[in-house]
């Protein structure tokens, strides 16, 4: 492959131009996308590098297209990429849905602003429930939830090769403030890693005849019977839960003898990180438990460190009304360890404000 | 270690009248909204009287706001939205401030932050007298950093494409991470950039932080310790 980046450097990024230089390290052809802030430096950057590395770009008339023309292009055998937010994730949902359906290799990045409808441009953590179980499906999908440039320039590396292996669609869950943060980063061509980059393939138009050498390919969102959809979607579910183990990740810090678990995920996660040092440092037994993947989420992780340190209380901590917190309880559900709450929809999230809340808790 | 490279310099003195306008462009992440407010802070403590004006139209919830207050405290005029003046309109409605517009009728100095990058000074057109004031001054801060201007080709085709451009701040750092070698190299491609394009070099910007770190340059290109302000904002 085309080495991009060459000596691996330093550079001072926003997270969205992260995101266009990641997605072209890791060897997408094609992104198809529709302006929505605070996504739109993506598009922005990708436009500006694409031409110069021979890769595509096409604007289309909305999100639906936006969504649909990557389920296209990933069949013809084309690494494509969208990237959106808010109001356009919702429209994308039927697109997603679609490759859930028919297991296509689909690469998202989201950049979280306020909801609901057009909420704000400006930041949020109120797509969780949306990314991870949008569509009238059964969430078959793999959500990485981003803390720093750093890692969404790794997961959307990894995110790549995930969507590839697996066919499941892959989602970067970022934020406004980590799209428009300015921090360090470290670019690197996959390669320089030992990270193989996983060659896309066409899913359609293929070699040999059907009945002669191969069987046929039968990519299908719609079946004319209950019993036939039926027999897809345990089939899609078993090969789900068979990899869960597998794609799970997770951060997990000072829950050994924790009194307290403070569980948050993306840019929220370094003020909870931050707070559980400060809170250490005053005595205080707090722990911090981080899942990077809100789907498939880690379960038994979390409840081994409630397990482990006999906390009597965790903290869910977001920049939403709840939305991590009942994917947290579903994934739980049966544990007696009491929860409390730091609920603030669409702003965001200071270590002063954690560590105020144990200390109220507690 | 590197050493510094070093031509001519910008002269702020070859002004008509004694009015400072100054309009900040630049890459997103180049450093404009921290060269503007270190700047107007300059103007302030030598007893001028300064206002600041944020000027991105297309997302202006991203810039100053945050620090609006503390730097109105420190006794500048800052011209940014803020809770009070926002009105519900989100991105569908042109965020063109009144008081931005007409900024350049207020007294004293202005200087002026112009928000989201590619479009370089193009913005000012919206400012009232811009482009007929004597006084303009079109300063573009330049981090090496920045993949978009990470060489010497890269910077030469950036600052081409800024359009007019009248003086250059060499401002590369990586935040926290900076390093003298980091500084010193990227600053010696922007001032090789700008000579061949006959642009001027206006200050090096460093941070505070390095002062012990990194030489002041050796000749007559101005050092400035810039305090840094933008952190304080969560972006």
């Amino acid at each position: 492959m085309l080495r991009i980046i060459g000596e691996p450097k330093k550079s001072f990024v926003t997270g969205n131009e992260t995101a266009a230089w990641a997605c072209l390290a890791a060897g997408a052809d094609m992104m198809f996308g529709y302006p929505i802030t605070p996504q739109n430096e993506i598009m922005h950057y990708w436009t500006r590098l694409a031409p110069k590395y021979r890769r595509g770009f096409l604007q289309t008339e909305d999100e639906l297209s936006a969504g649909f023309t990557v389920c296209g292009s990933v069949q013809s055998g084309k690494k494509a990429f969208t990237a959106t937010a808010g109001p356009g994730n919702v429209l994308m949902q039927e697109p997603f849905g679609m490759a859930e359906a028919m297991r296509l290799p689909l690469l998202a990045i989201i950049q979280q602003r306020g909801g609901p409808s057009s909420g704000t441009v400006v930041y949020s953590q109120q797509e969780v429930t949306l990314t991870t179980f949008g569509g009238n499906g059964e969430g078959m999908r793999i959500v990485y939830s981003t803390a720093t440039h750093q890692e969404i320039y790794d997961y959307i590396i990894k995110g790549f090769n995930t969507a590839w292996k697996y066919r499941f669609p892959v989602f970067i869950l970022g934020d406004g403030y980590q799209a428009k943060m300015r921090e360090p980063l470290e670019m690197y061509d996959p390669e320089d890693k030992g990270i193989e980059m996983i060659k896309p393939f066409p899913l359609i138009g293929l070699e040999g005849h059907i009945g002669a050498g191969r069987e046929p390919q039968h990519l299908c969102n719609i079946y004319s019977l209950e019993e036939e959809l039926y027999e897809v979607v345990m089939k899609v579910a078993a090969e789900y839960e068979s990899i869960k183990d597998i794609i799970v990740e997770y951060d997990e810090k000072n829950c050994d003898d924790a009194d307290i678990i403070v569980v948050s995920h993306g840019v929220v996660s370094r003020a909870a990180d931050d707070a559980v040092k400060i809170l250490r440092a005053q005595g205080i037994k707090a722990g911090y438990f981080r899942p990077i993947t809100l789907r498939p989420y880690p379960h038994k992780q979390l409840r081994a460190a409630i397990a482990k340190s006999g906390a009597k209380k965790l903290l869910i901590a977001e920049s939403a009304y709840g939305q991590l917190d009942k994917l947290t309880k579903q994934e739980i559900f049966g544990e007696t360890v009491k929860i409390e709450n730091l609920f603030m929809p669409g702003v965001g999230i200071i270590d002063y404000d954690i560590i105020n809340k144990v200390k109220s808790v507690l | 270690m590197e050493s510094y490279i070093h031509w001519e310099v910008f002269s702020f003195s070859q002004k008509i009248t004694n009015r400072i306008v100054e309009a900040y462009i630049g890459e997103y992440a180049s450093g404009k909204s921290e060269m503007a407010i270190n700047r107007a802070l300059e103007l302030k403590n030598q007893g001028r009287q300064v206002t600041l004006v944020d000027l991105d139209t297309v997302e202006p919830f991203y810039t100053l706001r945050i620090l609006k207050k503390d730097l109105e405290q420190m006794g500048i005029d800052v011209i940014s939205f803020a809770r009070e003046d926002a009105f519900g309109l989100g991105e569908t409605g042109a965020m063109l401030n009144p008081r931005a517009r007409w900024a350049l009728m207020h007294e004293g100095d202005i200087i002026l932050d112009i928000g989201y990058g590619v479009q370089g000074a193009k913005t000012l057109n919206l400012v009232e007298g811009a482009y007929e004031s004597p006084d303009l001054l079109i300063v573009a801060v330049i981090n090496g950093t920045r993949p978009m201007t990470d060489s010497l080709e890269k910077t030469k085709e950036y600052l081409i494409d800024l359009g007019r451009v009248d003086a250059v701040v060499l401002n590369t750092h990586l935040g926290d991470k900076s390093t003298p070698e980091i500084i010193i190299e990227g600053n010696n491609v922007i001032q090789v950039a700008a000579r061949e394009l006959g642009i001027p070099i206006a200050y090096l910007a460093i941070d505070e932080n390095l002062r012990d770190a990194v030489p002041a340059a050796e000749n007559d290109i101005p050092t400035k310790y810039i305090k840094r302000y933008m952190p304080g904002a969560i972006w």
